[in-house]
Parts: structure tokens; sequence; C-alpha cells
């Protein structure tokens, strides 16, 4: 990535996260953090969104993934053939993966999940904070409501943070450009201030699960002051950004920040399919497979995961078949294999001995299999702990 | 816009007959229906044609008849509890769709339904085929701008084509297919005032602005052409407007009808060749609705437009020309549903290498539309690679090349081959 990119985006992140800390802070001042807990087993679930087979582990695919099939599957358990037998679309997938049961909600996530997540069986069976629990997306099909279920004994209070990074740099550049500045150097400038005013001031940020509140004095100056200069080398250059690259420095902060128990990061560049740009979209597969990779490495060089980390890499499903009648990969509404059969990577400590697991598993096989990771018991689930992995 | 004598003109016709018919059918079978009804005057031919049928048999049937037919589909939405949802029977709508998709009998409500449609038009077994089996041509020109990978381009078209070089000029290809096909206008244009032809069975579909160079030099012809490049001021207004849409599938339902049914041509946005055509405009209204990109990205417009002129039209040929993209700018990989020339006033910068690669892939899917109808039997379907100056050749069904497609072969030498299917020429489509 481009360096003033980088700059920007990790500028942002730190304090996007300091703002989250600060809230923490503030509205969970009753409960003891549990990040300190360094002892503790560690799960992180990466959804990827609609990726075919095609275009990832099979043959015509391998060029799009070189982290994955070169670097991680030869230490990995590997799942070829893993179902999504709900529904095809994000919110349900998403929410059915954290259940454990096929969710048929709201597709744009107005309604919450109808079983418990695995959240807040954490939360509430381990007594965990909300520290513990996140959700950070790129995914605009998702809403806050993912993070915890309506079930009564359950719901919000044993709900995960819910963050969406992308949509905090969407509204800078939609403000910015509301500004409607003919003259490109004025432009520029517009989209600066925005930026600046925008990641300082989070607080009417739609983006966040919870509000943030706390005082901005309290922000670290060192910290602005980096932000402001990522911000200056930013407008001057003319290099993208993708939402996937915010949403992976913003999880390296809450990993490093906060250390939580369960961390599910939701990628979504390669949603660009749905405008009908395959290069787009097979770009965002190569970025998803580069972020996977750093974040294993992640894993490996922070001491409070390092050896105690299992990490599940699966796309959320897959997308239409060439000469479907809902246009192939523009899209994920067909029942076909195409569609509904994916692949899962299962990394570090519970895939002690790489494997290739031929045997069908399901999205909702997940569910069980991190809950008896955790020693969580008695659960009425539909799914199957998933085989080849330690408890 | 004259319907065509001769189609299901027998019984009870038209969309009043058709309402009570179709109220008669399962529930989940109406929006469609009725949303064709209530856009009658701006159908084409073939989708008069179509409604028409599937009328007709259900008005052949018995009560009874169509009642043992149903019955499983009636059943399938009693457990869908489909009664209790907020369905609407006068349009197809997002939430329509969504409450479908989301139910655990959506696969079984799909063969269903498609088991229905079967049956209805099986039953009217005198139903007069709308197009005779005359020849059909799709020549799509990937441009000399896009490099497209010589060694990957034709891999996956399939079995039933060739990839043959084109010795010389493949640009000159074209020039001649558009001349063939405007020499028509005349006697097309002739024929439609008569009755007897309907511009939507030649199409014209452009990414830039290259094709219309061509062709209107001339005076208009009966044929729909749509241009990306030439709908600018109007995408820029539509997209606006579409993206005021908030994230709630109700209010994006009523959005999307409101749009449907507002009155564009007062803004005065519409290029000329489809301002004084309310059914192209209707068209390219649903086009925009419909998504898959064609607001966004000029390759995608043009294989959705394809693809929906296939659908909708069947149309005796079709040209299309696909196009360069602008590289991404800064932040809109993140926004990539807003317009980037709006968010940034930055130069636009050509990305021929990707560009080359949403192209190829989009030809072929153009193919893979057309190879659902029963057309495509008839259909010869040219793939132009200008900038390699090859060409992917799929002759109709059960027909040979008649040269050596190991041999290179020049483009006026491709044309005489293409003439003697009678491709270039435009026949009158009256069964």
């Amino acid at each position: 990535m481009d360096a003033s990119r980088r700059n920007l985006l990790k500028a942002a992140s730190l304090l996007l996260v300091d703002h989250l800390a600060l809230a923490a802070r503030s509205t969970f001042a009753a409960e003891p953090g549990n990040a300190s807990r360094k002892g503790d087993r560690k799960v992180i679930i990466v959804t990827c969104g609609g990726i075919r087979r095609a275009e990832t582990f099979l043959d015509t695919g391998l060029v799009n993934i070189p982290h994955l099939y070169h670097d991680l599957l030869p230490r990995s358990v590997f799942y070829p053939h893993i179902r999504n037998a709900g529904v095809t679309s994000h919110y349900n997938t998403i929410s059915s993966i954290l259940t454990g049961n096929w969710q048929r909600l709201d597709d744009w996530g107005q309604s919450p999940p109808a079983n418990p997540t695995l959240f807040e069986y954490l939360r509430k069976r381990m007594e965990l904070s909300q520290d513990d629990a996140w959700l950070i997306s790129s995914n605009k099909a998702l809403t806050n409501r993912i993070g915890a279920s309506s079930i009564r004994e359950f719901g919000p209070r044993y709900g995960a943070n819910v963050v969406f990074p992308k949509q905090l740099l969407i509204n800078a550049v939609i403000q910015a450009a509301s500004q409607g500045h003919p003259e490109h150097s004025a432009d520029r400038a517009a989209m600066q201030h925005e930026l600046e005013a925008i990641l300082q001031h989070a607080d009417n940020y739609e983006g966040l699960g919870w509000s943030v509140s706390g005082d901005e004095s309290m922000l670290d100056l060192r910290m602005q002051a980096s932000m402001h200069q990522a911000i200056e080398e930013l407008v001057r250059t003319n290099a993208p950004v993708t939402g996937d690259e915010f949403t992976f420095l913003i999880s390296e902060e809450v990993m490093r920040r906060f250390a939580p128990s369960l961390l599910a990061i939701t990628f979504s560049d390669v949603e660009v399919a749905h405008f009908g740009s395959y290069s787009m979209h097979l770009a965002g597969i190569r970025t998803m497979d580069r972020l996977v990779y750093e974040l294993w490495n992640l894993v490996e060089e922070l001491p409070a995961y390092r050896g105690r980390t299992t990490l599940f890499v699966l796309p959320e499903f897959g997308r239409d078949f060439d000469g479907s009648n809902t246009n192939g990969f523009f899209n994920h509404r067909s029942s076909d294999d195409s569609t509904s059969l994916t692949w899962m990577m299962c990394l570090g400590e519970a895939a002690r001995a790489a494997d290739v697991i031929e045997r069908p598993v399901e999205h909702i096989d997940l569910c069980p299999t991190i809950a008896a990771m955790f020693g969580i018991k008695g659960l009425d689930l539909p799914g199957k702990p998933l085989p080849a992995l330690s408890a | 816009m004259n319907e065509r004598p001769g189609l299901a003109q027998n019984g009870a016709t038209g969309p009043d007959a058709y309402r009570r018919l179709i109220d008669r059918l399962p529930v989940t079978m109406r929006p469609a229906l009725n949303q064709q009804l209530s856009q009658w005057a701006t159908l084409f031919p073939f989708e008069k044609h179509i409604v028409a049928s599937l009328m007709k048999g259900v008005e052949t049937l018995s009560p009874s008849g169509l009642g043992a037919l149903t019955a499983p589909l009636w059943a399938l939405e009693t457990k869908m509890r489909v009664k209790d949802w907020n369905f609407s029977q006068a349009y197809d709508t997002i939430e329509n769709a969504s409450q479908l998709a989301r139910s655990k009998y959506y696969g079984e409500w799909r063969r269903e339904v498609q088991r229905v449609f079967d049956a209805l038009n099986a039953s009217v077994r005198d139903a007069t085929p709308f197009h005779a089996k005359q020849a059909r041509l799709m020549l799509l020109v990937l441009p000399r701008s896009l490099p497209v990978d010589a060694h990957s381009a034709w891999k996956q078209w399939g079995p039933r084509g060739h990839a043959v070089k084109i010795s010389g000029d493949s640009e000159r290809l074209c020039e001649l297919v558009l001349k063939g096909l405007s020499s028509q206008a005349e006697g097309a244009t002739q024929a439609a005032r008569q009755g007897s032809f309907d511009s939507s069975d030649l199409w014209f579909i452009d990414a830039e602005a290259k094709l219309g160079s061509t062709l209107y030099h001339r005076s208009p012809i009966a044929a729909s052409s749509l241009g990306y490049a030439a709908l600018k001021p109007f995408r820029d207004r539509f997209l606006a407007e579409l993206n005021k849409a908030p994230k709630n599938i109700r209010a994006t339902d009523e959005i999307i009808a409101s749009l449907r049914l507002e009155s564009w041509d007062g803004w005065g946005l519409w290029p000329a060749e489809i301002a004084n055509d309310p059914r192209l405009r209707k068209f390219v209204i649903d086009l925009f609705l419909s998504g898959n990109g064609a607001l966004i990205f000029s390759n995608a417009f043009v294989e959705w437009a394809i693809c929906e002129a296939l659908r909708r039209a069947r149309p005796q040929a079709i040209v299309a020309r696909f196009g360069m993209r602008s590289k991404p700018k800064l932040f809109t990989s993140i926004a990539v549903f807003e317009n980037q020339q709006k968010i940034s006033s930055l130069p636009d910068v050509d990305d021929p290498e990707n560009s080359a690669v949403d192209a190829a892939i989009l030809a072929r899917y153009a193919w893979l539309a057309a190879s659902r109808y029963p057309e495509q039997e008839q259909t010869l379907c040219l793939c132009i690679s200008e900038h390699q100056d090859t060409a992917y050749v799929i002759p109709p069904a059960g027909k040979n090349l008649g040269w050596n497609p190991e041999l290179p072969i020049g483009p006026e030498e491709l044309y005489s081959w293409l003439e003697t299917f009678g491709v270039t020429h435009i026949q009158l489509s009256i069964p």
C-alpha cells in the first residue's frame, strides 16, 4: 500500500480506537475489563463477502490467493466444502454464523438475530465485558443490530461492540463532495477539512455501534498531529483507498488495545462485483488474501494472541455461476453450488495438525465449535462441531 | 406504438381482460404480471406476446384444470404465510423479493412457479411462434483501446465457436456491419411506419460514443440506440435521486416506485435518439433501477442492456461496443456506489488493462445470456478484439464456418460470410 494511504488509515484507525477506548471507560466503568487476561483463548472469525471457488481455491483462482494458498494452507485445517444452506445475503449469513442457527431476517439488518449470538453466550456464561467481544465490518449491508439477539435472557447487555470503519470515510468523502467546490484545489482543501473534522469529532458517527463520548481535549495530541499530517499527505496524492484496508487497521488497533476474546471481522471489497467490475472484484480478493496473511502475522506477533488464538477464514457464500439468469458473478442469489458452496480455513491453536477435510460442513457448525473451544456446554444448536479441530 | 396483428388476438385480450385472469392465479405470480399490464403501452412486442400467450393459457384451462395445476403453489403460499406478508400484488418490489428469498420454502417456490408457467405455456398448443426461424446477429466489439489478453480471451467461450485471426484492420468489420445495417434503414423505417417492423428488432448499445458516428450521418433509422456516454446528464441526475434512498427496504421500494413513475421528460436530459421514444426511455429507467452496475460502469451498462434487450425484445440484431473505464479515484473504492466525478474533481485517468478484463468477461456473459433462449440456435455471434485483430466466431447451431479458422481472414471476406446467413439484413418479422 502507498505510504501516504497507509499513514492516513493508520492515523484514522488510531484516532477512532482512541475514541472507543474513551467511550468504553465512561460507558463500562463499572465492569472490569478483561483485556489483561492474556492467558485466555482467543478466536477470530474473518468473513469476506461472496467469493466463488472458481476465483480462489480452484485451479483457475489460485493466482488470486498467493498467501492463503502458499503461506497459510500448509499449516491449516482446510474445509473445501462448506455449505451455506440459509439465505445467501450478508446480514442473514453472518447472523447465521454467529448464532449457529439459519437466520431469515430483514436483509438490511433492521431486526436483530432471532437466536443468541456467540458474543452473548461468551459474555453471559464467562462474565466477560463488552471489550471482549467485537465485530468490525466493512459491509454496508450490516447494522449494529447484528451484535446482539432479540432473546430476552441475552440481548444488547451481552452484545458486542460493533464498528463500521468504512462508513467513517464514506461520510467524510460525501460531506467533502457536498461542499461542491468546482475548483480542483478548493475541492481538495474541502476534503481535507472535512476528513479532519469528521475523524476528530466522531460523536455523531453513524457507523459506530454505540455512541462515542468523552472530552476531545483528552485526545492524545501526538495522535492528533499524526492524523493531521497523514491527511495532508493523502490529499496530495491520488491514491485509492479501500474499505477493507481501513477495517483491517481498526481491527489491528482493537487487538492491540483490547485483545478481545472473540473478534469477528467482515471484509467486503469483493462486493464491488455487484456493480459489474470483475477486475475490481479480483482486486478485492487479492486484498483480502493479503490482509488475512497480515492478520495471521499479527496474531503471531502479539503476546496476547500468540499461541492461544484460532483464526477462521471463510467467504460468506460464493457468487452465481457464469450464464446464470442472475448475471453470474454480479450477484449471490442462485441456489446453485457456485453460490451456496464455498471453503473455510482454520489456523492456529485448534488447528494443531494440518489437514484437508473433504466431508461437507455448514456455516452453522462454527458456533457450536467455537462455543466448545471456550468451554461453553449445553447449547441446543442444530450445527455439529467441526471435525479435525482440538476443543 | 403499433401492436402486431395476429398475436393472441382471439378471446380475452388487453390489460383489463388480463387483470381478471391474473386474479385467478396464485398471489406470488401476480406482481410481475400486473406490473407488465400497468406498463402495457411501453412493453416491447415480444413482452406483449408472452403475456398474451400466458393469459391464453389461463383462459384455455377450465376452472378445475387451473385449480389442479396451481393447487401445489397455493398450498405452498399458505405454508409460507404469504397472506401475512406485506406483499405487493401490483409491482415486483425489493420487499417482495426479500420476503420470498428468506423463506425456507424459497427453492421449492421457485420450482413450483416455473412449473406453472411452463404448463400454462404448453397448454397454448396453437400458439404462434413470435419469430420465424430467421438468422440473428450479435456483434460484440472490444475496442482497440482495450488490451485484451491474447492467451486467455477466448478460452471460456465454449466449443461451438472458433477463434480466428483477422488480417488487416479489424475495425473495418464493424464499419461494414454498421453500414450494412444502415443500408436497410429506409426499408425498415418504411416497414416500421406500416407496423410490420419494430425498432426493438435492431439494437445499438455503446459504452462510448463511437457507433453513432457511423450510423447517424444518414436519416434516423428504426432502431433502439443506447449510449452510456450520451446518457451522462440523465445518469447523474438519476443516481443523485436514487442515492436518496435510506437503508430501509420499504422506503427504498417507495423511492423506486416514484422514480419509475417520475416524469423525467421535463428535465431535458434525454439524448436525442431516446427523447422521442417513450418505450426506450422506460427501458433505460428499468435498466438503471434493476441495478447490476448499469449506472456506475459503462461496460456493465452495455452488458446489462444486452441482457435486458434479449430478455424483453428478442431482437434480430444487436451491435454492442464496450469501452474504457477510469481508474478508481481517491476514496472511490470505498464509496464506489457514488459518482466519482462528483466525489473528486481530479481528472479521469483511463484504466485500459482492467477495462479489458471487465469487457472480456462481460462480452462472454452477453453471449451466455443469448444462449438461454431458443433463438440462440439461429444466432451468429461475433466478438471482435480490435486490439489483437482477432475474433471469436460462433456460427448458428449446426452450421460450419466454411473456411479454415486457423488461417487469417480479411474483414471484407468475413463480412461476406456474414451476409451468406442474411444476418446483416433486417427482415420483416411478422410470423
